[in-house]
């Protein structure tokens, strides 16, 4: 069933490594040399205001972009030379996943899986299913579903494969706060007992508080700081919350 | 390979759940009943006219001409197939073309199909096959309503040489409808909305069928729906004159020219006639070719990470 790329560094080895990656639309350089690195089994949060750059970061490690210079690699594949391996090694959820509403999770799910060159699907479906704990989702059609019932079964296609690292765009984006909860339980689920490496886009705060292991903040495509969410606490320990060390970091 | 059998899939399923699609289908379907049902109901009404003219001369001790139907060539009843080939079914193929490329734009999923191990020219042929099939399998079920009017008229079952003409018809037809699938999937991919999509492969249907037709026949007025081969110009005007120049390669004309040549027995489709028929098939082919070719650039080069769910 697992379809998941071996990567060439081992499981100790970064997840993720961008060294001066460099992206431009056009003329306009939205992303400046960034250097940043995620270790394996980490739950990173990519902290910044909307349009700072992070969904292009995403696009570039997901294969959807390349970068105008600079390198990036996940599980140690590159993402322009090895794009297959590096597609193979990820799952991705982006912001505002409809999936197709006329079918149901289940199909929806078999087209996925198909994609990803999963073995067993049906099996593949039902674990996933159970993992997220949806298995009466399966046979109802998505265009049935509220935000947050779409929500997981994003995230179960993105999870199907089994992959090595997982991103996800503004994946509380739109929830409910019973949503949130949901999905910050799955969120930290899928690494402790699947060790999937977290890649998260994300403006709230309070998420990354409660589930980050490590966070990133972009402003304006720079990364103006970079380290764990203990050792950042520790950093500023004048600030009441993680929203006042940010609003900080944003203003220095 | 496999990626693109799963793509393919993909597309049928969707299309087989559109209720736009259902909707033409069922429309095209009962066009092409309803042909089978109006060359019985002239079929009827002529020799009806005839047997009362045969007694009216025969009481009048005058010579009886011979029946029509003695010359008419049994397939020819279908000829109103010739008329809503392009105009109902190249809608359902515009409808199929824009869906493929739309269906996984309103989804919001094509940025998850591009983060997985998926070429982009699987992602192509994926969908051209998908295309490709259901205009098959829709050609396939004309064909079948068309024998079995067919039957019905003229009391009994085509003959082999029939069905094979019947056949290459809808061959025809499915490769001419390929060629709207495929304008479908190019305005799709040009346009950011599937509603302009629509329109825009719609407006060049329409210069397909009605009015490159009137220009490339000297504004002849019923050249863009009949399939009437070699008529006289009615315009001899010198920029109609330069227009008619394109008549080789109008693929509305050269399909109503073809598809009446199969439909009429008397006629060499190939031996004799194949030289013809070549030049009659070239244009559609070369035009399917085209857009093919222009539709895996778009989809080879376009940036998928803009490709946010929509309409």
């Amino acid at each position: 069933m697992n379809a998941t790329a071996e990567g060439p560094t081992s499981a100790a080895g970064p997840a993720i490594e961008l060294v001066s990656l460099v992206h431009r639309y056009g003329d306009v350089e939205v992303l400046h040399r960034i250097d940043l690195t995620v270790a394996t089994g980490e739950i990173f949060g990519f902290l910044g205001h909307n349009g700072a750059g992070k969904t292009t970061t995403i696009h570039v490690l997901t294969t959807l972009l390349k970068p105008a210079s600079g390198s990036a690699r996940v599980c140690g594949f590159d993402v322009v030379e090895q794009r297959l391996e590096v597609q193979r090694a990820i799952g991705y959820l982006p912001e505002n996943v409809r999936l197709y509403d006329s079918l149901t999770a289940a199909e929806n799910l078999r087209f996925f899986a198909q994609l990803s060159g999963v073995d067993d699907v049906p099996h593949a479906i039902d674990e996933t299913l159970g993992i997220l704990d949806c298995r009466e989702l399966a046979d109802r059609r998505v265009g049935t579903f509220s935000k947050g019932m779409r929500q997981r079964i994003g995230v179960a296609q993105a999870i199907l494969h089994r992959p090595r690292v997982l991103f996800l765009d503004e994946p509380t984006s739109g929830l409910d706060p019973m949503g949130v909860r949901q999905l910050r339980d799955t969120i930290v689920h899928l690494n402790a007992e699947l060790g999937i490496t977290i890649f998260m886009n994300t403006h709230l705060l309070s998420e990354v508080a409660r589930v980050c292991t490590t966070i990133g903040v972009l402003s304006e495509g720079e990364l103006i700081y970079n380290d764990t969410l203990e050792n950042t606490l520790r950093r500023f320990p004048d600030e009441a919350s993680l929203e006042d060390i940010y609003v900080r970091l944003d203003d220095q | 390979m496999i990626t693109t059998a799963v793509i393919a899939r993909q597309h049928l399923r969707l299309l087989s759940r559109s209720q736009t699609f259902l909707l033409m289908l069922v429309v095209l379907l009962g066009m092409t009943a309803l042909s089978g049902f109006i060359g019985w109901s002239s079929h009827a009404t002529i020799l009806r006219v005839y047997d009362e003219t045969v007694k009216t001369l025969t009481a009048a001790g005058k010579p009886v001409p011979p029946n029509p139907f003695a010359y008419k060539p049994r397939l020819s009843l279908l000829n109103n197939m010739i008329i809503y080939v392009p105009l109902i079914g190249a809608l359902l193929a515009i409808v199929i073309g824009n869906m493929s490329i739309t269906g996984d734009r309103q989804a919001g999923v094509t940025r998850v199909i591009f983060s997985r191990p998926v070429l982009r020219s699987s992602y192509f042929w994926g969908k051209v096959a998908g295309s490709a099939v259901a205009g098959a399998v829709i050609m396939a079920a004309c064909l079948l309503l068309s024998v079995i009017g067919l039957t019905l008229i003229n009391h009994g079952p085509p003959t082999a040489s029939e069905l094979v003409r019947l056949t290459a018809f809808y061959a025809l037809s499915g490769l001419y409808l390929l060629l709207f699938t495929l304008i479908g999937i190019v305005a799709a991919l040009l346009t950011s909305s599937q509603s302009l999509g629509l329109f825009a492969a719609v407006a060049v249907w329409a210069l397909i069928t009605f009015a490159t037709p009137q220009f490339t026949s000297g504004l002849r007025p019923v050249a863009s729906l009949n399939p009437i081969t070699d008529p006289v110009s009615v315009s001899h005007s010198r920029f109609f004159r330069a227009t008619s120049k394109a008549k080789p390669i109008a693929v509305n004309e050269q399909y109503k020219a073809l598809s009446s040549r199969l439909l009429s027995q008397g006629n060499d489709v190939l031996g004799a006639g194949a030289g013809k028929t070549a030049t009659q098939l070239a244009p559609i082919l070369f035009f399917v070719l085209l857009l093919g070719g222009w539709a895996h650039r778009l989809i080879a080069r376009r940036d998928f990470s803009e490709e946010t769910a929509r309409d």
